[in-house]
């Protein structure tokens, strides 16, 4: 007996004494400033969180002295029992001077961290608490101005659509979402009317939400079942509002059996890969720029809490230094309506062109822009309700 | 102490098992066993941080394991204590959303409590019915509730407690801060689940051993028969032994919603209904080694979070652990008993 | 071919089901194997078809020794039993059934999916050749589940016949087949004796062995206590089942003055299924002060009788009145608050609560109010009771670590000390006699308060020296109520086997 409890001291001892010793300095010698990420789906995901990913990777290359430290999957559905301030807990505690929470839905818990460690600094990509001031002074906002890009996707869709069918696969509903899905609208709209001369009527712009960015089986929706759906009942552009690609993989199944279909993917620059023969292109994030200049201005004590709504490089929105948000025009996009695209985009960049100007319209009839009205950055982030012209629901039941 | 001395050399081999067979898929999976090992332990025990995480996921295994221990000692397999704890949660929810422009934010936290002790035992009570009068096996029933639980879950947060003008299935709208179980905010622990958590076990082992409905459970569990001749009626005793299970489960569900989440999502239970199961079963149901393999669940279960962030593997590999921890227990016992069965018949 | 079972041994942990059996089975003899309940004869039975091992012994086949490991391999041999409860693949049709035994994987699924093709063929003119030699009526296109038990066994003597089997085994044929059935089964039976086969017949009904036996073996506590060939004589055959009383089968007690008591349980024309016969049309009154003796085979219906009579069971049809009172539909608890106990034969299934300690089981016997167990009284009471039981354990002993012996005398040391109405299943089994002894003088000091108890035995002697009057059960039914005073052992006998 005497020898077994022994032999359990021993053992307690000997993990006791291995954790004093590590817990140190696990990074003490080089003392790189280290960022953490955390990323709503895998890291690998061809979408939104991937598109963070190759943000932070860009971080490391451009600013020398940074290492990124990212957790993926951080949500309760692949990670339970997990929270956003534990998580943040460990990040400081590895050494992490700067995190960065990538999805909306992180928002409660990113700014409970916040409050709780005063001398990190966060970043919620998407969120609006600066805005709203309910964030402490070292939690920033940054988000890009994808309402471009998603009206680059609707223009591009609806020079495609044989049918005058366009579908959208929408995650949640909410503010992002809705203008995002109005922004697509508004570009297939102009498409309609302006390029091709047809009556904005006979233009449907079908919206189906999953609810959430994800596929969560069990809890959302199928987004293979809504892109079938939509395949099946006429709609022959669907463009993805979620992180993920299904859209892109049925449109190829669907084109495997002969339909004539196509497909928008969003988020992540690469996400048009091998599917050359139903991507029209990609919408996509392109974090680094955004993330450098805050990481920058963290490390060289400028910082403040800000709200950040980046535009893209209109001299070059695929640039990669410079552009927050991009068009990758796909293959299966034809050369004419890729001249169409281009030249859309070009104005776009131009004060010419502003599609969100008035006279729009609610779902259900009320003014969201009075005639000749152009929307202001807060009318635009909080938009209420989908547009008139719009099926689908807006959220508000 | 000298019972869990004999218990951790009780269960050596199975341990010995388990860690091979983990080690054998790290090895499989190109990473280093130990790295993975020390990864998991410096992350659940390397700080005290850490260790209070350790404790926010001990807290409801605890729990909802002592609920087990009622159900087992009288013979019921009650796996709905996932559903249990999720509808828990319901309540205290419904309950806190009463409490959102009151005044009396504690009173509408302990009301909360209570909600969640009722909501799990009612949710209990109706798989022990379904067992004593409708004849149906309590796994089916449970399975069946857990479900249940879960599309409520889903159809409040997507309907009526969702957010203002939102649609997600992320969670319902955050509670204001005084709704929240107080805690210490160093090292994000609330004493109050952490004293309920400890009150559960001390009170269970006081019920289990030294009053009748202990031995009562104890003796249907093992003969209901026989018990039923000693003048007991098992059909009650098992819907008593359900209620308690959903009252701790629905408990632990409480403090999901007021201490960690201060929202109801759909994963609020986190899996840690099923997790107690297996926790019960490990600890041999002994009450005072329950509290143990818990902790040690809930280290695996915070530790290997570490595993992706440091190694880049899948964090589900905590999963494979616990999964060949159970197996290798399973198949310890079954050796155990067929060797002594060899021994007294030869 | 000859069987000879050399000094069989069977043992279950210390139960020993065969203890040197020895039995030398001729061909083209019907060979019966008699014997109670419980005697051992089908662990014989299974170790010679191979479905259980034996623990020591030789088999020999024709003087060679054999040993095989397996059902098949005893199939192999020659050897096949037919069960009680034919096992059968009930969703095929009798062909399908009969085929199914005799081929092997890749024959069986082949066939099955090309009815009608070569082998069905074959298999359904076979099949008609042996259903016609022995008189069988069964249809080869018949399903298995319209089948009545009489007919699956038919289906199963087929398929043992077209195996091959020289030996067949019949573990209590008659049961629940009709009398037509049973002559059909008793001709084909000689019919192949008379071919050089031998029978081996599993009964305790003697009228069954006498009339078709050629040999007759009698087991009893899993040993041989005689062998007899034909013509047969009923009181030797049961002297061997049952033992021989004993020369000093004194009554134990004689009662003072004959029933004279008030009537405690009055049942009439109770009818209850369950066991293997269940109880019918039981009209009987019970009085205070009477010791009951229910003798007969095991399972003829003295379990239901004591179980309707404490409330576990509910009766189909009759009234049952407990001091005058009614309880038709009253359970046990209710029972058991009118001074009614119970204690059922099988002390570990039944009475006694494996991984309790016998202070718990005192503490669960507590019935005063209150929250918390009384540990120290049940403990004290335990204690006590060990004493005056002469129970070998301590308070803390685990039921299932007592002896036989010692977990009949603790449930025992259970019954109330101011019992109305005693109903005990067997009490003595597995007691020593001078502890059998022991526990009928404390009982019997209940009745001087006038306590009724009614008991069930399989030992006629304990009867005897127990009971002042005997309820001799067969079939299901009392058929015959008479005083031990005026009735004699082999009367009983006699009547426990069904002969009136």
């Amino acid at each position: 007996m005497v020898k077994k409890t022994v032999l359990v001291l021993c053992i307690i001892c000997f993990f006791v004494s291995l954790s004093s010793i590590c817990s140190g300095k696990a990074f003490g010698a080089a003392k790189p400033y280290i960022f953490g990420l955390l990323l709503v789906g895998p890291y690998n995901d061809r979408g939104y969180s991937q598109s963070h990913y190759e943000g932070g990777k860009y971080v490391e290359k451009t600013v020398s002295g940074t290492k990124m430290l990212y957790i993926d999957k951080v949500n309760p559905g692949d990670r339970p029992g997990v929270t956003i301030p534990q998580l943040v807990d460990d990040m400081v505690e590895k050494g992490a001077r700067f995190i960065i929470a990538n999805s909306d839905d992180m928002k409660d818990g990113i700014r409970e961290a916040a409050f709780m460690h005063p001398d990190i600094y966060f970043v919620h990509c998407s969120g609006d608490d600066v805005l709203t001031g309910k964030a402490p002074k070292n939690l920033s906002n940054l988000f890009g101005r994808m309402e471009y890009g998603k009206m680059i996707a609707g223009f591009a869709a609806a020079l495609t659509t044989k049918t005058g069918k366009i579908g959208y696969l929408g995650p949640l509903i909410n503010e992002e979402t809705r203008r995002l899905a109005a922004s697509c609208y508004l570009g297939a709209k102009y498409a309609w009317e302006k390029v091709l001369k047809k009556n904005s009527n006979d233009l449907k712009f079908q919206v189906t939400w999953i609810g959430f960015w994800f596929n969560i089986p069990g809890v959302t929706a199928d987004p293979t079942q809504v892109a079938q759906n939509f395949f099946n009942t006429g709609y022959d552009v669907v463009v993805s509002g979620i992180d993920t690609t299904e859209n892109v993989v049925v449109a190829r199944q669907k084109r495997m059996q002969g339909k004539n279909v196509w497909a928008i993917p969003y988020d992540y620059e690469g996400a048009c890969e091998g599917a050359d023969d139903v991507c029209l292109g990609v919408p996509y994030f392109n974090w680094g720029p955004g993330y450098v200049r805050l990481i920058k201005a963290s490390k060289s004590g400028n910082w403040k809490s800000e709200w950040l709504w980046l535009d893209p490089d209109w001299k070059n929105i695929n640039d990669h230094d410079s552009s927050s948000i991009g068009f990758a025009a796909g293959p299966a996009l034809p050369s004419k309506a890729r001249q169409h695209t281009d030249d859309f985009i070009k104005r776009l960049g131009t004060d010419k062109l502003n599609l969100f100007k008035g006279p729009l319209y609610y779902q259900d009839g009320s003014v969201f822009l009075k005639e000749g009205e152009v929307a202001t950055d807060k009318k635009i982030w909080y938009m209420k309700q989908l547009l008139k012209g719009m099926a689908g629901q807006s959220g508000t039941l | 102490m000298r019972k869990f001395i004999r218990y951790f050399f009780g269960i050596k081999l199975t341990l010995i098992a388990a860690f091979s067979f983990t080690t054998l898929i790290l090895l499989l999976s190109g990473a280093s066993p130990f790295a993975a090992y020390y990864h998991i332990f410096k992350g659940s025990l390397g700080s005290w941080i850490k260790f209070a995480h350790v404790i926010a996921a001990w807290i409801p295994l605890t729990l909802c394991a002592c609920g087990l221990l009622y159900t087992f000692r009288i013979g019921l397999w009650n796996i709905g204590v996932e559903g249990q704890m999720m509808m828990g949660s319901v309540f205290t929810t419904y309950a806190l959303r009463l409490g959102i422009e009151s005044h009396h934010p504690v009173l509408f936290l302990v009301l909360s409590f209570a909600a969640g002790l009722i909501g799990g035992g009612i949710w209990a009570l109706i798989a022990g019915f379904l067992k004593t009068k409708g004849g149906v096996n309590e796994i089916f029933a449970g399975l069946g509730l857990n479900f249940v639980a879960q599309g409520i879950i889903l159809w409040l947060i997507f309907g009526p407690w969702k957010r203002p003008g939102i649609a997600s299935m992320s969670g319902t709208a955050l509670f204001p801060p005084q709704l929240w179980m107080p805690y210490f905010s160093s090292i994000r622990l609330s004493p109050v689940a952490l004293s309920l958590a400890l009150i559960a076990v001390i009170l269970t082992a006081l019920m289990l051993r030294y009053t009748r409905i202990g031995l009562s459970l104890r003796a249907i569990g093992n003969n209901s028969h026989a018990a039923y001749l000693f003048g007991l009626k098992p059909g009650r005793y098992m819907l008593l032994a359900m209620i308690f299970a959903g009252g701790f489960a629905g408990l632990a569900g409480s403090i999901q919603v007021t201490g960690v989440y201060h929202r109801l999502l759909p994963a609020i239970s986190s899996n840690y209904g099923y997790l107690a199961l297996l926790v019960v079963m490990l600890a041999n149901y002994n009450v005072w080694i329950v509290p143990a393999v818990a902790l040690f669940f809930a280290c695996l279960n915070v530790g290997s979070i570490q595993l992706p962030m440091m190694l880049r593997l899948d964090s589900s590999l905590s999963g494979v652990i616990q999964g060949a921890l159970v197996l290798a227990t399973l198949a310890v016992h079954a050796w155990q008993i067929r060797s002594k069965d060899k021994k007294w018949v030869n | 071919m000859r069987i000879l079972l050399q000094n069989i041994h069977k043992h279950y942990g210390s139960v020993k089901a065969n203890d040197g059996v020895t039995i030398m089975v001729e061909p083209g003899m019907i060979h019966g194997i008699l014997g109670e309940n419980g005697a051992g004869k089908s662990t014989l039975m299974k170790i010679l078809a191979g479905y259980t091992q034996k623990t020591s012994g030789t088999i020999l086949v024709d003087d060679f020794p054999v040993n095989y490991r397996s059902s098949a391999q005893a199939s192999s041999l020659g050897i096949g039993m037919l069960y009680q409860d034919p096992l059968d693949f009930s969703s095929l049709s009798v062909l399908d059934n009969f085929m199914l035994g005799q081929m092997n994987g890749i024959t069986k699924l082949l066939s099955l999916s090309f009815l009608g093709c070569g082998p069905a063929v074959h298999f359904r003119k076979k099949f008609e050749q042996i259903a016609d030699h022995l008189n069988f009526s069964l249809q080869p296109d018949d399903s298995v589940k319209s089948l009545t038990i009489g007919e699956r066994q038919q289906l199963e003597i087929l398929r043992l016949l077209s195996q091959g089997t020289q030996i067949l085994i019949l573990d209590e044929p008659t049961t629940g087949i009709s009398g037509i059935q049973k002559e059909i089964l008793f001709n084909a039976l000689r019919e192949l004796a008379s071919e050089g086969k031998s029978i081996i017949l599993v009964s305790h009904k003697l009228e069954d062995v006498e009339s078709l036996c050629n040999k007759v073996t009698v087991l009893r506590r899993g040993m041989v206590t005689g062998e007899m060939d034909k013509p047969f004589d009923t009181g030797r055959l049961l002297k061997m089942m049952f033992g021989s009383p004993p020369v000093s089968s004194s009554r134990l007690r004689v009662r003072s003055s004959t029933a004279s008591g008030e009537d405690v349980l009055v049942m009439i024309r109770v009818s209850a299924p369950g066991e293997r016969t269940g109880l019918r049309n039981c009209n009987i009154v019970i009085r205070q002060g009477e010791v009951v003796g229910l003798a007969g085979l095991e399972g003829s219906g003295q379990g239901v009788f004591l179980r309707i009579a404490a409330g576990l069971k509910i009766p189909s049809s009759g009234e049952v009145h407990l001091q005058g009172i009614k309880t038709n539909g009253k359970d046990y608890h209710k029972f058991k608050q009118m001074r009614v106990s119970f204690l059922p034969g099988s002390r570990l299934e039944g009475g006694l609560i494996s991984g309790l300690s016998i202070a718990e089981h005192f503490a669960l016997q507590d019935n005063r109010k209150g929250f918390f167990v009384r540990w120290t009284d049940a403990f004290e009471k335990a204690k006590k009771r060990i004493k005056s039981f002469r129970i070998m354990g301590t308070p803390e002993s685990l039921v299932e670590s007592l002896s036989g012996g010692n977990q009949q005398r603790l449930l025992l040391s259970f019954l109330p000390e101011d019992p109305i109405f005693l109903l005990l299943e067997n009490p003595t089994r597995g007691l020593d006699i001078e502890t059998a002894y022991w526990f009928w003088q404390h009982l019997h000091k209940y009745c001087e308060n006038n306590t009724a108890i009614v008991f069930s035995s399989s030992e006629l002697d304990e009867i005897f020296m127990a009971a002042d009057r005997v309820l001799v059960f067969f079939d299901g039914i009392i058929i015959k109520d008479v005083k031990t005073s005026e009735t004699d052992i082999h009367e009983l006998a006699h009547a426990i086997t069904g002969k009136t």
